[in-house]
């Protein structure tokens, strides 16, 4: 799966964060596409209904934790309730500004997660998320 | 003093004549139980958990006083314990009051006045010790509040800094200088946020640890206020603003807090307006009358949905992604309106807007 040129989605409630983002995503030149959601709840709807995915590239989801209504944690206990084939498109990786010790050790709950970053996100870490997946 | 309980004592003692003697010298200004055996005073002490003195003679038969609170000290550590003993004990007696069994003895036969002397004294005992307990434990709790608060605050404080730190980083790879304006733009928001954030928390400081300042308060000068640091911040920009201010009395209040809850409130209306909503109004009415004042602040805009509403005056807690709040503002309004004696509803609908209600009552 590796080499590949992959999407990019990003879901944070912090407008600067996401242009933020997508700027160094689009700097890196190493994307097919890249888009933003405000609201986790958005993203996960339109994953659900097959509006974003791709079935030959894999979209690395660059995931916020602190966000109202629906926070980071919450939004991968959803994903992961999805059908296998629908997951299997997707890699996520975990956003924060700050990480308690209690989040730290909820990270394992969740095999989806594939690794937490700090913000803010750099170019080196766009490389190295895509070593990963 | 007279109006209180009566002090609980126990006393403990095998000559029955010694109970009764006991009883009726003391019985008038204290709450007197007797026990002629350990198993007498076991069951007082757990059936009155606020006895606060116990007297016990040394010399009973199968049991000396000093075997007696040696064994329910561990059980009962809050009674403090006083020893009734003749001279020929003293050595024993000394022992336990250096175990810290017992906190002081009164020879026996006994004078009304020592009786009198130890219960005193073994009163302040009792009194200063349950309140360091209250304030250990309200110390522990403010721990771990404090605990709490400090991970949160570090976040939200952090969070709108690592955003410009990588706004900057971003600006290093971008030569189209309208994009770099855009991101100046949002850059300045968050940098707004952060001192919201930081205000909020002041607010919260004098909230919790100031002192009611209370003055008379004209409604018509408060707001006229409110109107000129709005049009500072340009949040009313495209709102229409309606006031309607009946003062029928003086108003004495806090102002700070008055402010504070205007404040949160009208900003609050201000920012959750529907972006495509051609008409964007904000009304606020205050009436005072009758010794209080009730404050409305009703808008138009995006609503709270109706699953939200009984959080949203929990510390930290945002229920809308639309501009970035502190998760602070209606928390602090809360604590203020509750500092005033006062009382806060909200109607909301989701789409069709929010109705805060204020009343506060006249000092």
């Amino acid at each position: 799966m590796s080499a590949q040129i992959p999407n990019f989605i990003i879901i944070d409630d912090s407008r600067l964060d996401c242009f933020i983002a997508e700027k160094i995503i689009q700097n890196s030149g190493t994307y097919s596409s890249v888009k933003s959601y405000m609201e986790a709840t958005e993203a996960y709807e339109a994953i659900k209904n097959g509006l974003i995915g791709d079935d030959s590239i894999i979209t690395i989801i660059i995931l916020d934790i602190q966000m109202p209504v629906m926070n980071g944690f919450q939004f991968v206990e959803v994903f992961e309730k999805l059908p296998k084939e629908i997951q299997s498109k997707f890699a996520i990786f975990l956003f924060s500004s700050s990480i308690n010790e209690n989040d730290k050790n909820r990270l394992d709950n969740y095999p989806s997660i594939i690794r937490f970053y700090s913000k803010p996100i750099s170019k080196d870490t766009v490389a190295q998320m895509i070593e990963q997946i | 003093m007279e109006k209180q309980e009566k002090i609980k004592i126990l006393y403990v003692d095998d000559e029955i004549n010694n109970l009764t003697g006991f009883k009726a010298s003391f019985r008038m200004n204290y709450n007197i139980m007797i026990a002629v055996n350990a198993t007498d005073a076991m069951q007082h002490l757990s059936s009155h958990p606020d006895i606060r003195v116990i007297f016990c003679d040394q010399r009973m038969p199968g049991k000396t006083g000093v075997q007696f609170f040696e064994e329910i000290r561990s059980r009962y550590p809050k009674p403090i314990r006083i020893l009734l003993t003749g001279y020929t004990d003293i050595d024993s007696v000394i022992d336990s009051i250096n175990l810290g069994n017992v906190f002081r003895y009164v020879k026996k036969p006994w004078a009304d006045d020592d009786i009198l002397g130890a219960i005193n004294e073994a009163n302040k005992f009792y009194v200063s010790n349950s309140l360091l307990a209250v304030k250990n434990e309200e110390l522990q709790r403010a721990y771990n509040e404090l605990d709490k608060f400090s991970y949160s605050v570090t976040h939200d404080m952090r969070g709108p800094l690592l955003s410009v730190l990588g706004a900057i980083e971003a600006a290093q790879h971008m030569d189209d200088i309208t994009e770099i304006r855009k991101m100046l733009m949002m850059m300045k928001d968050s940098v707004r946020n952060l001192d919201d954030f930081i205000q909020s928390i002041h607010d919260y400081y004098n909230l919790n640890r100031g002192e009611l300042e209370i003055k008379e308060i004209d409604f018509n000068e408060l707001v006229e206020e409110q109107i000129k640091i709005f049009n500072f911040t340009y949040l009313m920009s495209d709102v229409t603003f309606n006031t309607n201010i009946i003062q029928k009395e003086t108003f004495r209040g806090d102002v700070l807090s008055v402010k504070l809850i205007l404040n949160n409130l009208l900003s609050n209306a201000f920012k959750y307006q529907r972006k495509d909503n051609k008409d964007k109004t904000v009304d606020l009415n205050i009436l005072v009358e009758n010794g209080h004042a009730v404050i409305d602040v009703i808008d138009n805009g995006v609503g709270i949905a109706e699953n939200y509403l009984g959080d949203i005056f929990n510390m930290f807690f945002r229920a809308s992604t639309q501009d970035v709040g502190s998760g602070f503002g209606l928390y602090n309004v809360k604590a203020a309106v509750t500092k005033l004696n006062g009382k806060i509803t909200v109607d909301s609908e989701i789409n069709k807007g929010t109705h805060f209600k204020v009343l506060v009552q006249n000092k």
